[in-house]
Formats: C-alpha cells, sequence, structure tokens
C-alpha cells in the first residue's frame, strides 16, 4: 500500500489545478487517469475560451490542458495515465487498475474530479453505427485528426452541440442541422452565430424521429413536436446525413463518491446526482473532496477554479500554509469563480427561466434564441453597436455581444479603450469611443464568440469594407473572389477578399477584410470563396 | 479517406508510420499505434460487431473506451474494445459476431 498526501481521481482541468495548487504548498500529490491522455475534456477542446485572464480567456482549451500539465508536472505531481481508479475503502483507500494489474493506495485526502459523462437518447436506428457522442466526434476529429463522416446531423443545441458543430464545419465536414426539442437554443448566443452564418440551419422543437439505414446511418428523419413533447404528425422532414451526433446533456460522475460513502443528492440544474459538498469542495466523508464537472457540470474555467479551492483547502488543513494565506487565497479563488457563474446561463444556483431581457434592460434578441442569428432590426438597441452617425465617419467595431455572458477580452485587448465591459464580466460589452478605433482588428481576433466585426462605409464609392474573424481552411487569398452571406449563411452578394492577415497573437484566427456593396455593410457577415452562387 | 490533412487551428496531427494489418481477411493499412477504430474509419468500416440475440451491428459511439460499442476480435482474443486498442502491423481484425460481449454492449 503506497501513501500519498494527497491522491486526486482524474486529470482533467478540476483534478489538475487541485494538484498544482497542493504541490505549491508542499505537499506530495498524485493522480490517475483511465485516458492514456492528461487533460480531460480540454484536449478536445480547439476553440477559445470565454471568461477573464485570469481564467485564461480566449486562450483555446488544449492550451489550458497543456500548460496545467506541464505546471503539475514540474511541481512533482505524479500523473498516473491509463489508471482506473475502481474503488474507495474506509480510511480513503483506493484501488487502481493499471495495465490489468490491481493496485492499492492511501491518501491522507482524496479529491474526485473524475468529471462527466455524455447522455444519450433512444431513437429508431439509435444504435446504428454512425450515431455517435459529440465527445466521441471531437476525440476523432482533434486528437486523431479523422472527420467522422461527412453529413452530420447534431442533436442538441447547448453550447457542446454548436461548439461541436463548429468544429465538425472547422475538420470539414458539412453539418446538415442542429435541433433540439426546446423551443429555444441552449447555447450561448454568440457560439451558435458562428454556424448559423455558414449555414447551418437550426430546428428548434424539433426531435429525432428515426436513423435511417440497416448497417451504418444513411439519413435521418426529424419531427416537429409540441408543448407536450409530442411529435406533430405531418412536420416529418429527411436530411441526408451520414453522422447523427449526440450533444443531449452531460451527467456528473458521481459513482466513486458514493461508493466513499458521501451523500448525493439530486440536482436538476447540476445535471443529476452530486456529491453534497461544502464551500470549499469537501464532501460530507472528512478529507473527500470534489471539484469540477463531478459536484455539477459547468465549465473547465470554474473546474480549475474549484480544483484551486480544494487544493487550497488540503494544504490548510494538513498545516501547509497559515490560515492567513489560506482565506486570502479562498476569498480570490471565490470571487473568481462567482464571477464566471453570474449571467443570463450562470450556474449561481438559481433555477433559470429563459430571461427576456439582458441584465442591461435590452430585449434579447429571438431570432438569436430561435434560428442562431441576430436579425439586424432586433441589433440597434444594444450597446455595442455604433450607430448611423458613428459609422459615417469611417471604420467602427461592432460588437454583436447581445446576452450576460461571463467574458471580456474585448476590453482588454483594445489598445485604444474604445470597448468596456466594465468590473462585472457579465455586462454587456459597450463601444464607448468608436471614433478612436484605429482598426487595429485585435478585438475581432480575440473575441472568443467570434461576435466582433469592423465595418467600413467609407472604403470605397458604393463599396464597404467588413472585416471578419476567420478560422477555416483553405484561407482565401487577397484579390479572391466569393460570397457575402449575411448572419443567416443567405447569399447577398459578390464579394472580394481585400486582405487576410493573421499572425502569433491571433492562434490560428485570421482576420479577413472583403469588399462588398455598400448596402450590405451591416449585413455581411461571412464570406464563402468560390464564385458560384449558391443556395446558403 | 477521412483523414484530416489540413487543419485550420491544429498543428498537424502525430501520426506512427503507415503499417498493414488485417480486417476480415482483407489488407488494409493505417498508422501505427492510433487506435484500432480509427484506421478501420479511415477505410470506411463501419461496423465492428454484431450483438448476440439479435444480430444488430454496433460501430464507435463513445470513442473513449467506454460503451463497449466498438468490440472486436483482435488476434484471436474477443472483446477488444478498438477505440483504445492501439493498432499494431499485422494485427489480425475481425468481425465479432455475438457472443461473450452480450451484456456488456452499451447500447443493447
Ligand atoms: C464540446 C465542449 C465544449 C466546451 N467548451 C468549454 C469552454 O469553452 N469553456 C469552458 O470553460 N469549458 C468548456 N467545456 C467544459 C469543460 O470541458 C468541462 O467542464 C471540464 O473539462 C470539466 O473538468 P473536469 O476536470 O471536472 O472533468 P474532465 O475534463 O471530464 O476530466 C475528468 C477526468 O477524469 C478521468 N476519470 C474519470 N473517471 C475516472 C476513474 N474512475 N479513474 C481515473 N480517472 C477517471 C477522465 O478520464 C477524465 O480525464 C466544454 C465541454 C465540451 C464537451
Ligand atoms: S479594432 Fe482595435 S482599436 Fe478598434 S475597437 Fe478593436 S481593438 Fe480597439
Ligand atoms: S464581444 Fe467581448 S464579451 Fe462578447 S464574446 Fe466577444 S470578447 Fe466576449
Ligand atoms: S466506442 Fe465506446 S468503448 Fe469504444
Amino acid at each position: 500500500m503506497i501513501r500519498y498526501e494527497v491522491i486526486i481521481i482524474g486529470a482533467g482541468p478540476a483534478g489538475l489545478s487541485a494538484a498544482i495548487e497542493a504541490a505549491a504548498r508542499g505537499l506530495k500529490v498524485v493522480v490517475f487517469d483511465e485516458n492514456d491522455k492528461p487533460g480531460g475534456q480540454l484536449f478536445k477542446q480547439i476553440h477559445k475560451f470565454f471568461g477573464a485572464k485570469e481564467h485564461q480567456a480566449r486562450e483555446r482549451g488544449f492550451r489550458i490542458g497543456e500548460r496545467l500539465l506541464a505546471q503539475a508536472v514540474g511541481l512533482g505531481v505524479k500523473v498516473v495515465l491509463g489508471a482506473q481508479v475502481v474503488g474507495i475503502f474506509d480510511n480513503k483507500q483506493i484501488t487502481v487498475m493499471i495495465d490489468t494489474q490491481m493496485e492499492y493506495y492511501v491518501g491522507n485526502s482524496i479529491v474526485i474530479a473524475t468529471g462527466a459523462s455524455e447522455n444519450v437518447i433512444s431513437f429508431p436506428g439509435w444504435t446504428l453505427p454512425g450515431v455517435i457522442g459529440a465527445g466521441a466526434a471531437q476525440t476523432l476529429m482533434n486528437i486523431y485528426g479523422l472527420r467522422p463522416g461527412s453529413k452530420v446531423l447534431m442533436v442538441g443545441s447547448g453550447n457542446v452541440g454548436v461548439v461541436v458543430g463548429y468544429q465538425l464545419i472547422q475538420a470539414g465536414c458539412q453539418v446538415a442541422a442542429v435541433i433540439d426539442a426546446a423551443a429555444h437554443i441552449g447555447g450561448y448566443g454568440v457560439h451558435a452565430a458562428k454556424i448559423a452564418r455558414m449555414g447551418v440551419p437550426f430546428y428548434l422543437s424539433h426531435t429525432i424521429a428515426q436513423a435511417h439505414g440497416t448497417d451504418r446511418v444513411c439519413g435521418a428523419t426529424i419531427v416537429e413536436v409540441d408543448q407536450a413533447w409530442q411529435p406533430v404528425p405531418g412536420s416529418e422532414k429527411f436530411l441526408d446525413v451520414d453522422v447523427i451526433c449526440l450533444a443531449v446533456g452531460l451527467s456528473p460522475m458521481s459513482q466513486l463518491a458514493r461508493l466513499a460513502g458521501c451523500l448525493l443528492q439530486d440536482h436538476p440544474h447540476k445535471g443529476g446526482l452530486v456529491p453534497v459538498c461544502d464551500e470549499y469542495g469537501e464532501t460530507t466523508v472528512k478529507d473527500i473532496y470534489a471539484a469540477g464537472d463531478v459536484a455539477g457540470i459547468e465549465e473547465a474555467s470554474s473546474a480549475m477554479l474549484q480544483g484551486r479551492i480544494a487544493g487550497n483547502a488540503i494544504a490548510c488543513r494538513h498545516g501547509y500554509i497559515s490560515r492567513t494565506e489560506f482565506e486570502r487565497y479562498h476569498a480570490e479563488y471565490k470571487t473568481s469563480l462567482m464571477q464566471l457563474r453570474g449571467g443570463t446561463f450562470g450556474h449561481d444556483g438559481g433555477e433559470k427561466t429563459q430571461p427576456k431581457h439582458t441584465a442591461e434592460g435590452q430585449p434579447l434578441s429571438q431570432t438569436l434564441l430561435t434560428k442562431g442569428y441576430l436579425d439586424e432590426r432586433e441589433l440597434t438597441v444594444f450597446p455595442g453597436i455604433p450607430g448611423e452617425a458613428a459609422r459615417k465617419q469611417g471604420l467602427v467595431a461592432v460588437l454583436e455581444c447581445t446576452q450576460n455572458i461571463p467574458c471580456n477580452p474585448c476590453q482588454d485587448v483594445c489598445p485604444k479603450g474604445c470597448i468596456k465591459v466594465g468590473d462585472k464580466i457579465t455586462n454587456l460589452p459597450v463601444m464607448v469611443s468608436s471614433a478612436h478605433c484605429s482598426g487595429c482588428g485585435l478585438c475581432v481576433i480575440s473575441c472568443p464568440g467570434q461576435a466582433i466585426f469592423l465595418v467600413n462605409e467609407t472604403y470605397a464609392d458604393n463599396f464597404a469594407a467588413v472585416s471578419i474573424p476567420y478560422e477555416l481552411v483553405p484561407l482565401p487569398v487577397p484579390g479572391s473572389k466569393g460570397m457575402a452571406c449575411d448572419r443567416s449563411g443567405a447569399v447577398l452578394a459578390e464579394a472580394e477578399v481585400i486582405s487576410v492577415r493573421k499572425n502569433a497573437k491571433s492562434d490560428g484566427t485570421a482576420l479577413l477584410t472583403m469588399k462588398v456593396p455598400g448596402q450590405w455593410a451591416m449585413l455581411a457577415r461571412f464570406f464563402k470563396p468560390g464564385a458560384a452562387l449558391q443556395e446558403g | 479517406m477521412y483523414r484530416i490533412e489540413n487543419h485550420p487551428i491544429l498543428p498537424e496531427f502525430h501520426r506512427g508510420k503507415r503499417v498493414a494489418f488485417l480486417f476480415d481477411g482483407k489488407e488494409y493499412e493505417g498508422f501505427e499505434g492510433e487506435p484500432i477504430a480509427i484506421a478501420l474509419r479511415d477505410n470506411g468500416v463501419m461496423v465492428h460487431h454484431y450483438t448476440a440475440k439479435r444480430a444488430e451491428p454496433r460501430g464507435i459511439f463513445c470513442a473513449i473506451g467506454r460503451c463497449n460499442d466498438c468490440v472486436m476480435i483482435v488476434d484471436g482474443a474477443p472483446n477488444i474494445r478498438t477505440c483504445v486498442t492501439p493498432l499494431q502491423a499485422g494485427m489480425k481484425v475481425e468481425t465479432q459476431y455475438g457472443t461473450s460481449n452480450e451484456g456488456v454492449t452499451g447500447r443493447q
């Protein structure tokens, strides 16, 4: 039996952060993960994260993962991979299966950071090869470089559905549709808008009726559902797809906490059965902590903070830091966590009903909630949208960020101080002085929501220049022609690429500037290469 | 045919050397060290096994070793989760028909 001061189960953002925090204070820490690769969900996340600088906002998930791992290893944390923890017994003993061998460890403290498992739904044909989890799609394309198929139906419009939908397009797949049985898109509007402008239709109040095929998926039928979630006869639609991707929610993997004798409670808004924890993440069993998705489905950014909070508490309990030091760190992490938990989509504990207005009082865009894009007419009330007078003066940045999400890189990166979010990071970004905007484009390439555009209505007679963030291959070259599309992906007019800028800071996001007929300046938000007029 | 050669965000994928393996007696190619399931899917193989009771086809579902839908017979051993088993040169991979996997399959 090998003893460690801290045993951490799960090498995702929560587990690694707890390990870093405890090891930095001098504790001897081991982390077990059943996977062959550390990082948990983070290594599949290739998009930029929301949050503030302290949450590593605008960093891509896998880079955050690389950094956490290097930090943990640098502090002497032992990370054991391919090691599945199968049991927890009295006195904090654990059984680990490593390469078909059982090994036994005992810890003074244990952190359960096992994350979540994906939910599934069943429907006729749901077991056919070609029906996969959203996590599987990410593993195939982002870890192994393999497209899961050619045309995909995404079931579920939460952040996972819309983010994986976007990543599928980046990998070269077509996304035929995103459907959801709910009447509103569950994910952030800015995430939905990224794929809506690439022409992906959203079908809300729809469910999947059937996956077709005998030994693999060769199509799907979707159907509208009424308010009682019953199928509406005659509303069936056939979609020609070879992959059906399920993104219908996550459930905390709390089995080990149950084995350890921790009290569990059913929390619908935390995703299911979760261990009851105090504010430090300690469960009802002394010295056993839970952090991250296992304690309630949230995000990597909050998982990291929960890990830190637990690590800090453990260090104090065992006398590695003074009470005052502990309290100072705890206050810092707690504040940071509460910042993330605010806003429209926040996890601050209360039951969420679909709000009708932003915290600032603007009516939320209904097209954004049902179709995934902003209607131009709904746009003008938001504080990030420069009015006609400002646009007449020349180049302006347009912040199409209209929901209270925890995010502020736009304010952070603007060298001219044009953008203000304020202390509360869920505030809507405000364009405070568009006259000072230099057109540097830093806000455009940094915005994790890809919700910022540069518009120059004075570019040339009858023509405007519109700059958009662009993350697809092949990268269009200056001078090439294509189609300017509106926020729904519908083709507006021919457009010409003026410039394509990409640098180390943009981390793969290019700033593409296109020339469009002047009247489309406030509509054109996507560039589709190729001259032929196509349907959006 | 499903390999991503050029990705807008990710640098090159670290792939092992090209190796040959046998699937149901026919020779296929994949990259050494990648999961067998990846090499199969790249070659268009979707069905990994058929369930015992109803002979229903199953293929990759979770891709992280949790659902058991991707089990096959590998070098004679049944119930091998191909999504987490690295491909090696000369491996003999076979479609599994029912039997021993019954009861462990995630999606019955
Ligand atoms: C598509 C998608 C997009 C996302 N986008 C964002 C985003 O933009 N911003 C953001 O902040 N968050 C995002 N998230 C959420 C984020 O990935 C998760 O909230 C976060 O990874 C949870 O961290 P964790 O450490 O709790 O769990 P995980 O990352 O799931 O890690 C848990 C680890 O525990 C291991 N494990 C489980 N059981 C055992 C066992 N018995 N023995 C040993 N090891 C075990 C697992 O192998 C895994 O590695 C996204 C998630 C998805 C799916
Ligand atoms: S383009 Fe540059 S100067 Fe203008 S708002 Fe964005 S970051 Fe600020
Ligand atoms: S506009 Fe600002 S607050 Fe909104 S998503 Fe972009 S960076 Fe975040
Ligand atoms: S696909 Fe689920 S175990 Fe392999």
